[in-house]
């Protein structure tokens, strides 16, 4: 039961970050390379503000979240609007999860720091297994935001109207809906959510300048497992991805495991090729 | 008529700097024994990870080092002239500033790699080539072999080396049920292979050598597999954060085993600062202690280390551990010869006055107190006398153990 725990906390963290992924994707169908990235700076900003400026985690919370979203806003505004084209925006966005990451090596530096947790540090056991207090608030965060985010998504006029920019920018653009704005909230909201989260993350992986590369590719195959645009796909291609990695690295040795991941994608996309949960048919919005 | 004037004037331009390029070549025979002793050093300065911090900490020992023996004359009479360059940890960038000083006119003298063995695979058969002496700290199969290599140095002791002295420590300790935990990178695939031999060189029974990929975050698996085969003690590859993550998997699977770590975990800062910044003092630290060379290890008789420390601190702060500043040693280390050859400007008969020990006993090195080259090999063997075990402590100029920290 301890490597179930310890798979289904390494997949609650690919699922935050396939989130982040997804609600740009659903929002305007971009794939922003740099969510993890923007996870990374907020477990930089969790750090200072705990360790180096002993602040209450309230003000670190709401630091963290403020200003992930101010740098995801200018990544959107610099890097996404002014390139058109989609594949192009790949490059672009690249390009500032590149810049992310030296900037962050530049005032942080290149050493590991530990961000604590405002919860116990100690190992609990749970159902006959070990885990960390932080591992059940990140599997917990990791199921609220995917039920929560859902039900925005079809519920609120404003995830109706992010739906319809996704489908045809131009039909919404036509009905009305402010497409600039929706877009660069949309980034917005996917860094304040990441700075946020950086808060729970840190904990369970460092502050460390090689965290947003490490994050990107598997929080990239969790969505291509679950759908790209689905977000109860994020959680189940998150946790798929965690739990084959910790089991292949049990059973077969950790040369295995990344081998392991990549055969249940290429599996799953060659049954389903739109992902477990991705749709070939066109929304009705 | 405008494009012909323009393909002349670009013709007399490629003639003139291939000119240049000649007289260039001919000032540096001329600087032979005359003029500056040129050194190259790489660094993956803006390197990824821990890899930065150590890299500063080599450049500032080779800048130390180069300041010392200029002070007391040169290397042979020359002045020695240090030039930096950032590799960022990449391969291809070393090569391309290596290529670069050579096609300059000004060939270094000497190079020293502060990178990864991924950079001394890449760099060793272009200086081969251009006959240039050079001294690495990330060793490679091949790079003490004098057949192939007969102008490099190794100054870090190799994985078999490190593994041999790890596994007579364990051996001492009456450690029986030994496993290894290492990390995919190319380093830590020969270091465990290493470490099972030496463990069986020493007769100690191994419960297998389990491999971690350096981006993973977790490694519970690893660990749990390892206790499944009845592991009593555990040798530990890990370097920088995937160190945080192992000793985490430990304490989770609620793990209380002795744990030998090599100079990898001696190089991360996180067991060096205590809580809440790193992991020192928690439980996780409680049963660890590291494989290091006694130059990070502060000892207050010891003047050539302290000295060494004093030269290095007087040029700016130590960022890393000492593990990493081997190039200290390498300027004391050609001064020795050149004073033996009465040259410095002939690579070849430098290196083989590298192979004589008189030679290298003579040598004022401080970062390790004794090199051992042969004709036969050019790895550093230290000795067992050259390492201590020590637990993790807070860090003063890149030495555990100090009071003062």
């Amino acid at each position: 039961m301890t490597i179930v725990w310890s798979g289904l906390a390494l997949g609650a963290v690919y699922t935050l970050v396939a989130i982040g992924y997804n609600i740009v994707f659903i929002s305007s169908h971009t794939f922003n390379f740099a969510q993890a990235q923007l996870m990374m700076v907020g477990t930089f900003v969790a750090y200072t503000g705990l360790v180096t400026l002993k602040l209450p985690i309230l003000v670190v919370a709401v630091t963290a979240t403020v200003a992930v979203m101010i740098l995801a806003g200018i990544e959107e505004i610099v890097a996404v609007r002014p390139v058109r084209d989609h594949q192009n925006q790949l490059v672009t966005t690249l390009g500032a999860a590149t810049l992310i990451n030296g900037a962050t090596q530049l005032i942080w530096g290149s050493e590991p720091l530990t961000v604590p947790f405002f919860g116990s540090n100690d190992p609990i056991t749970v159902l006959g297994g070990r885990t960390y207090p932080v591992e059940i608030v990140l599997l917990i965060l990791a199921v609220v935001l995917v039920v929560a985010l859902g039900r925005v998504g079809t519920k609120t006029m404003t995830g109706l109207a992010l739906l319809g920019i996704s489908e045809d920018r131009e039909a919404a653009l036509l009905r009305g809906v402010n497409v600039r704005a929706l877009a660069l909230g949309a980034f917005a909201f996917s860094g304040a959510l990441a700075g946020f989260l950086g808060l729970f993350v840190g904990p369970k992986t460092f502050a460390v300048a090689t965290l947003g590369s490490a994050l990107a590719i598997k929080g990239f195959v969790a969505l291509a497992i679950g759908g790209f645009g689905s977000l109860p796909g994020a959680l189940v291609g998150g946790l798929t991805v965690g739990l084959v990695e910790s089991f292949a690295a049990l059973e077969l040795g950790s040369q295995y495991s990344n081998i392991a991941v990549f055969v249940v994608l290429i599996t799953i996309l060659m049954v389903r090729p739109a992902g477990l949960f991705g749709r070939t048919r066109e929304r009705v919005v | 008529m405008r494009i012909r004037s323009s393909a002349l004037t670009a013709a007399l331009a490629v003639t003139a700097l291939a000119l240049t390029g000649c007289s260039g070549a001919g000032a540096d025979d001329a600087d032979a024994d005359g003029g500056p002793y040129r050194v190259l050093v790489t660094g993956g300065i803006s390197g990824q990870g821990a890899l930065a911090a150590n890299a500063q900490t080599s450049v500032l020992a080779a800048k130390a080092s180069a300041e010392a023996v200029n002070r007391a004359g040169g290397v042979g009479g020359r002045q020695v002239e240090i030039t930096v360059v950032d590799d960022a940890g990449d391969a291809t960038t070393a090569v391309s500033k290596l290529r670069e000083a050579i096609a300059s006119g000004k060939k270094p003298d000497l190079f020293l790699n502060s990178g990864p063995s991924t950079i001394t695979t890449a760099t060793l058969p272009i200086l081969a080539q251009n006959k240039i002496l050079s001294f690495n700290i990330g060793p490679t199969e091949d790079s003490a072999n004098p057949e192939k290599y007969p102008l490099n140095f190794d100054l870090a002791s190799g994985p078999s080396e490190n593994a041999e002295t790890i596994a007579r420590y364990i051996k001492g300790k009456g450690y029986q049920s030994v496993g290894v935990v290492h990390g995919s990178s190319a380093y830590g695939e020969v270091f465990g292979q290493a470490m099972e031999d030496a463990l069986g060189g020493e007769g100690v029974s191994s419960t297998g050598s389990e491999e971690y990929d350096t981006a993973a975050l977790d490694m519970t698996a690893q660990l749990q597999s390892l206790k499944n085969r009845g592991t009593q003690a555990l040798v530990v590859d890990a370097y920088g954060a995937p160190l945080g993550y192992l000793l985490t998997s430990l304490q989770r699977l609620d793990w209380n085993i002795p744990l030998i770590g090599n100079t990898s975990v001696a190089g991360t800062s996180l067991v060096s600062k205590p809580a809440p910044d790193g992991v020192l003092g928690t439980p996780a630290t409680a049963n660890l202690v590291m494989h290091a060379l006694s130059s990070t290890v502060y000892d207050a008789n010891d003047t050539a280390v302290n000295t060494m420390v004093d030269n290095m601190t007087a040029m700016g702060d130590i960022p890393s551990t000492l593990i990493l500043a081997d190039n200290y040693d390498a300027l004391p280390l050609v001064v020795a010869a050149a004073n033996k050859t009465g040259s410095s400007s002939d690579p070849e008969a430098l290196a083989e006055a590298l192979e004589n020990q008189e030679v290298l006993d003579g040598a004022e090195t401080a970062f390790s107190p004794s090199y051992h080259f042969s004709a036969d090999s050019h790895a550093s063997k230290p000795g067992d006398e050259a390492y201590k075990f020590v637990p993790p402590s807070p860090l003063l100029n890149g030495q555990y153990g100090n009071p003062s920290a």
